[in-house]
């Protein structure tokens, strides 16, 4: 075990020393912060030049209070947003096309006759060569909707005070289920979306940042390691499963102390400004416990990959399939996390390369899964992480010191079941 | 005798290749062994098996007393044939990593490497990284971190390719030294000379197969014929009818003569003046063509225990 340790401590200290680590540490926070800060930035700056429309109204009744409320929107934005500029314009749609193209209009607006009435295949067409901004054609639909209400409460002989009044909007507040404390007060908490929804994505896109960070280096080492013969000295002096070992436990070792400093970093941050309250520690611990399994399972796989490769092109096309099985839990978050209970949900949780990640995200999403589901996923995952550290290690034992033309899957699956 | 290696029937395939066949032999305790044969002729897969690098598939292995690699393993130094070190690590960094790998205390593996970088003139780089080092230079410290952990068995797979006249020096005083210190060398090489030189027994192999092993003296008494090498004032026709087997070497010819030389001399002298006379046992090089140019390796008749 002492040789296992040397091995798992040289390649930690070889990690850790390099400049590209200790850049990608640095560096990977700085451009995480730096694309929110720019997103930041750059959503303050704002194209305020005024959006020009022409508006081609049949019914000749709804410009006047589109231009009534473009002027109250204006004033409303103080010139923080761009202002809407309608033009009463005619219903030469060739010429309105013509202006749009040549940068005189932003959009024109055709609104049929009969809208008012509401006849069959009556619509308001909205035309722009700017489609992605979708300010003005929203606002648009919106007041143009609001007119058409007005009038036809107005000619329905119901007046708009009333209308107002009786449409207006009751408040409504989401909260989390009550719970009755000792003393028998029913206690009720208005729901945290930090809690909510901010903290699972944020630690699941963690542990998947500090298992991305670390397992795909073991590919690489694993490949110099052979490429420049170190490998058969190494063999000389320890057993290749124990050389295989001794690296995946470095690479945890790196794993863990990015942990230390992202995390660490997290709480000091927290701390600083009071927010220690919402850090949720109980997720730590599982955290810890799947950063452990994720990174034995790909750790493992990256190995075999680099062992049985002679040259980088084919570990990159040996790469594919497993960096599917890898980006498995990105496809589908976002399914689990806005309905962290379904039976899909479960599944995927339960199917142990995604596990890591899902399971933590479900436990991060309060109220967090049933007990027998995170009982189920803990056995699953741990049994498929042996079956990993066990087939990863056959494949590390022969590929390491083989030469020639990389392995056919099948020829791997032999050396996986070789004596 | 007591013996350091002891290999019984092995065997070794790789697909439909055989790499080594029913290979014995006998490495003596203490003794510099020379591992022999062509590229390709399976010595390198001999000496990984040897090392528990590699597992034959037939017969056995014994190294230092033991079949277990673990008992063994750290009394084993090696130099593999290609070169293997860390070029970002520094030179005193993969030494002490290699020597704690062999089961060497850390400050006793950086002390021992300190020893081995001033003796071979290195101790200037020992903190410079792998990578700045020339390649004579690396290959001393590869040599460094073969002998770092004091072996009793020294295993070098073609140790002496690529080394400039200096460090081939270095590298002979240091295996005889180590040799007087009771440890037992295996080397392997196509240098036919450097085998004459420094090994006390020598094993061939061809194709897999030993052809012969034995001391030097003893190979060359099994390979009977001396070679007598001549210059004659008549040139090469003057051997006509005389000798079989001449060899033309340009300014010497060189035949195979089963009987008595002076009776040769005696013959010549007949035929007119001669100007160089020389009397040659039969080189391990004039051995090895000898064997390998039979095809299949016809000597293993031959070959002792």
């Amino acid at each position: 075990m002492s040789k296992v340790w040397r091995v798992a401590k040289n390649e930690y200290l070889n990690l850790v020393r390099s400049k590209a680590f200790l850049v990608s540490v640095f560096l990977m926070p700085v451009f995480s912060g730096g694309a929110i800060a720019v997103q930041t930035l750059l959503g303050d700056r704002v194209d305020l030049r005024d959006r020009r429309v022409a508006v081609v109204d049949g019914t000749f009744r709804l410009l006047e209070g589109l231009e009534r409320a473009a002027k109250e929107r204006d004033a409303a934005e103080g010139g923080e947003k761009p202002r809407f500029v309608l033009e009463d314009a005619t219903g030469d749609e060739a010429a309105l096309a013509q202006r749009v193209r040549a940068g005189d209009l932003f959009a024109y607006v055709l609104i049929q006759p009969d809208i008012i009435e509401g006849a069959p295949g009556a619509e308001v067409t909205y035309h722009t060569q700017n489609p992605t901004y979708d300010d003005l054609p929203r606002w648009i639909g919106n007041t143009i909707n609001g007119e058409v209400r007005r009038i036809r409460f107005e000619e329905a002989g119901i007046d708009g005070a009333v209308v107002d009044r009786l449409s207006k909007a009751v408040p409504f507040k989401q909260y989390g289920v009550a719970e009755v404390t000792a003393t028998g007060e029913v206690r009720k908490e208005k729901l945290n979306e930090l809690q909510t929804f901010l903290t699972p994505m944020a630690a699941m896109f963690l542990l998947f940042m500090l298992v991305m960070m670390a397992a795909p280096i073991l590919l690489n080492t694993v490949l110099e390691e052979k490429i420049q013969r170190i490998a058969e000295i190494l063999v000389s002096s320890v057993s290749p499963f124990e050389l295989f070992l001794g690296k995946l436990m470095g690479t945890v070792l790196v794993s863990w102390t990015l942990f230390l400093v992202y995390v660490g970093g997290g709480l000091f941050v927290a701390a600083h400004y009071g927010a220690l309250s919402l850090v949720p520690f109980g997720l730590l611990g599982w955290f810890l416990f799947f950063q452990l399994l994720a990174l034995l399972i790909f750790g493992s796989i990256f190995s075999a990959i680099g062992a049985a490769c002679n040259e980088m092109r084919d570990a990159q096309s040996m790469m594919t399939p497993a960096m599917l099985i890898v980006m498995m839990p990105m496809f589908v978050w976002f399914v689990v996390l806005k309905s962290p209970d379904s039976p899909f949900a479960v599944a995927v949780s339960l199917f142990p390369p995604a596990t890591p990640f899902l399971m933590l995200l479900r436990l991060a999403i309060p109220p967090g899964p049933a007990a027998w589901e995170v009982a189920l996923a803990c056995v699953l995952t741990a049994a498929f992480t042996l079956f990993c550290v066990w087939a990863a290690g056959k494949i590390f034992r022969i590929g390491i010191l083989a030469q020639g033309q990389p392995p056919s899957f099948r020829r791997l699956a032999q050396w996986v079941f070789s004596r | 005798m007591e013996t350091a290696v002891r290999l019984e029937g092995v065997t070794k395939t790789y697909g439909a290749t055989r790499a080594v066949s029913a290979l014995s032999l006998n490495v003596p305790k203490g003794a510099i062994f020379g591992f022999i044969g062509p590229n390709g002729s399976g010595k390198t897969t001999t000496l990984r098996m040897i090392l528990h690098i590699l597992y034959p598939d037939a017969g056995s292995i014994e190294v230092l007393g033991s079949t277990s690699r673990r008992a063994a393993n750290d009394r084993i130094g090696y130099l593999p044939e290609e070169r293997g070190l860390y070029r970002k690590m520094t030179v005193r960094r993969v030494l002490a990593y290699y020597g704690g790998l062999k089961g060497m205390r850390l400050r006793d593996a950086r002390a021992e490497a300190d020893r081995w970088l001033e003796r071979l003139g290195l101790a200037g780089w020992r903190d410079r990284k792998v990578e700045t080092l020339s390649k004579g230079m690396q290959q001393k410290v590869q040599f460094i971190a073969a002998v770092l952990n004091r072996p009793d068995l020294l295993i070098l797979d073609e140790p002496f390719s690529g080394l400039d006249p200096v460090n081939l020096e270095a590298l002979r005083e240091v295996i005889l030294e180590l040799k007087r210190r009771g440890a037992t060398v295996i080397f392997s090489t196509h240098d036919m000379t450097k085998a004459e030189e420094l090994s006390d027994t020598i094993c061939m192999i061809f194709r897999g197969e030993k052809v012969l092993d034995g001391t030097l003296e003893e190979i060359q008494a099994r390979y009977g014929a001396d070679t007598v090498r001549v210059r004659l004032e008549g040139g090469p026709g003057a051997l006509e009818g005389i000798a079989k087997g001449v060899r033309d070497l340009g300014r010497l010819q060189e035949v195979r003569f089963d009987g008595d030389p002076q009776e040769l001399l005696r013959r010549l002298l007949e035929r007119g003046r001669v100007e160089h006379f020389e009397v040659r046992r039969p080189s391990l090089h004039d051995i090895f063509l000898r064997i390998a140019g039979d095809g299949n390796g016809g000597g293993a008749a031959g070959a002792g225990a």
